[in-house]
Order: C-alpha cells, then structure tokens, then sequence
C-alpha cells in the first residue's frame, strides 16, 4: 500500500464515520461530534492535497464558527437527545432508495471522467489566491461580501426582535 | 474511482439524512454533510490533474468562496430554526403543520 492511499483511506474513513454519526446518531451532541470529525476531516483532506490556504479557511469557519453555531442551536431550539425512535419514520425506505438510486446515477455518470487516483497536488498558495480572488475572480469576491452582509441583515431580522 | 465513491457515497450519506431526519438542526447538519462532500470532490477532482499558477490558485479561490457561501447559508438556516423555536415553539420538521393541505 502506498502513502498515498494509506492517508486517503485514514481521512476517507473519519469523514465517513464523522458522516455516519452525523446521519444516524440519536443524541444530538453525537451528531454534534460527529460534524466535527466530517469538517476536520476534510480540513486535512485541503492541507493533504496541497490547498493549505482552504483547509486552514475550513478549519477557521467551519470547526470555528459553524460548529459553535450548531451547538449553540441546539441548546437553544433542540432537546438534548431526539427522544422518538428514528425508525418510525414512513419516509426511510423511500429516503434510502433515493439515495441509493442518485449514487448509481451520478457514478454511472461520472465513472469514466474522474480520473482513478489523486496522485498530484494543487500547487497552490496564498498570494495565489489572493491575485486570483483580486484580480480574475474580484467580481465573485465582491458578491460573496454582499451576500455575507445580505446574511447577517437576515439574520438580525429573523432572530433580532422578540415582539414579532 | 475511490474519490468518486467516497464524495458520492459521503453526499448521498446527507441526502439520506436530510429526508429522515425530523429536528431540524439535524437536518442543517446532514446539508453541511451534502456541502462538504461536494467542496471534497471539487479540490480532489482537480488535485488529479495537477494544477499550477493561475490554475490552481482559481481552484483554492473557488472553495474558499465555497466556503463563505456555506457559512451564510448555515447562519440563516440556523436563526431560521431558532425562530421558529421561538414563535412556533417546536424546531421539528413533523409538528411544522402550518402549511398543511
């Protein structure tokens, strides 16, 4: 086995244990834990690949402040554990299938134009995208920092005042 | 392939989720799931070529504007759900009947 495969499989397999215990765990501070390995996960997977920049950014946002936020939520909106039992659900086998059938789709799909093996690495670095982010891509940048402000108005609507 | 298998597998993982899941943080959560497997198979995708310059600098660009998107979309989604928690009083998806034909 080679290094390469080994570390796609170690990281493959805690994004796929994060994913799992996100999707299926009752207790919601589990789900929780869980989130946390998929995002560290694939944190390691940018810095792994040569995106050091996007992992760090990854890190920051989304271990940092997206995952603050959930837990935050949860405390607030959701009872510590789901207390009904998740197989209760009319909806699972039909959520299955259709999960399954979009798998077999988009890999029937996709099979012949991803290439097998990651054996590069992007060489990438922060002063590149920062030119790139100023330069080429301003017009994107610009409209990310209109959106994130769109967001936050939003949210100081929706959760802002309690006489409404 | 093994990318392949494992951003899809890790999307359709989110999609199981988000359509059985009845608390509604949970169902943001398993939408993060869906929204990193995609960012994944984008930078692994072109982490198979090789990328230099200019590229790959528009490739890190484009999953770091992934990722802003991602974080806006998650902190209205969340005050959405504390809202609802506050003027309807349940943050699940099975008592939100208001819409009910």
């Amino acid at each position: 086995m080679t290094a390469e495969s080994f570390v796609f499989i170690v990281l493959g397999a805690l994004a796929l244990v994060g994913a799992i215990a996100t999707v299926f765990a009752r207790d919601m501070i589990r789900m929780a834990a869980g989130l946390g390995a998929f995002f560290l996960a694939c944190a390691a997977f940018f810095v792994y690949w040569g995106a050091g920049l996007l992992g760090v950014v990854q890190l920051f946002v989304y271990v940092g402040g997206v995952l603050v936020l959930m837990v935050f939520a949860i405390m607030l909106a959701s009872r510590a554990s789901d207390g009904t039992p998740r197989l209760e659900s009319r909806h699972d086998l039909a959520a299955a299938t259709a999960a399954a059938g979009l798998f077999v789709m988009v890999f029937a799909g996709l099979r012949g134009v991803v290439p097998d093996s990651v054996d590069h690495a992007i060489e990438s670095s922060p002063d590149l995208v920062a030119e790139t982010l100023l330069g080429p891509m301003l017009v994107q940048f610009e409209i990310a920092g209109v959106l994130l402000l769109a967001a936050l108005v939003a949210v100081v609507i929706l959760v802002g005042r309690e006489d409404r | 392939m093994s990318l392949l298998v494992l951003t899809m597998g890790l999307f359709c993982l989110g999609l199981y989720g988000v359509l059985t899941r009845r608390d509604l943080v949970a169902v943001l959560a398993s939408v993060e799931v869906m929204l990193g497997s995609a960012t994944l198979f984008l930078i692994g995708s072109a982490a198979t070529r090789g990328p230099v310059g200019p590229e790959a600098g528009a490739v890190e660009a484009t999953g770091v504007l992934l990722v802003v998107l991602a974080a806006a979309k998650a902190a209205v989604g969340i005050a959405l759900v504390v809202s609802a928690q506050r003027r309807i009083g349940t943050a699940r998806a099975d008592d939100l009947t208001e819409l009910r034909g």
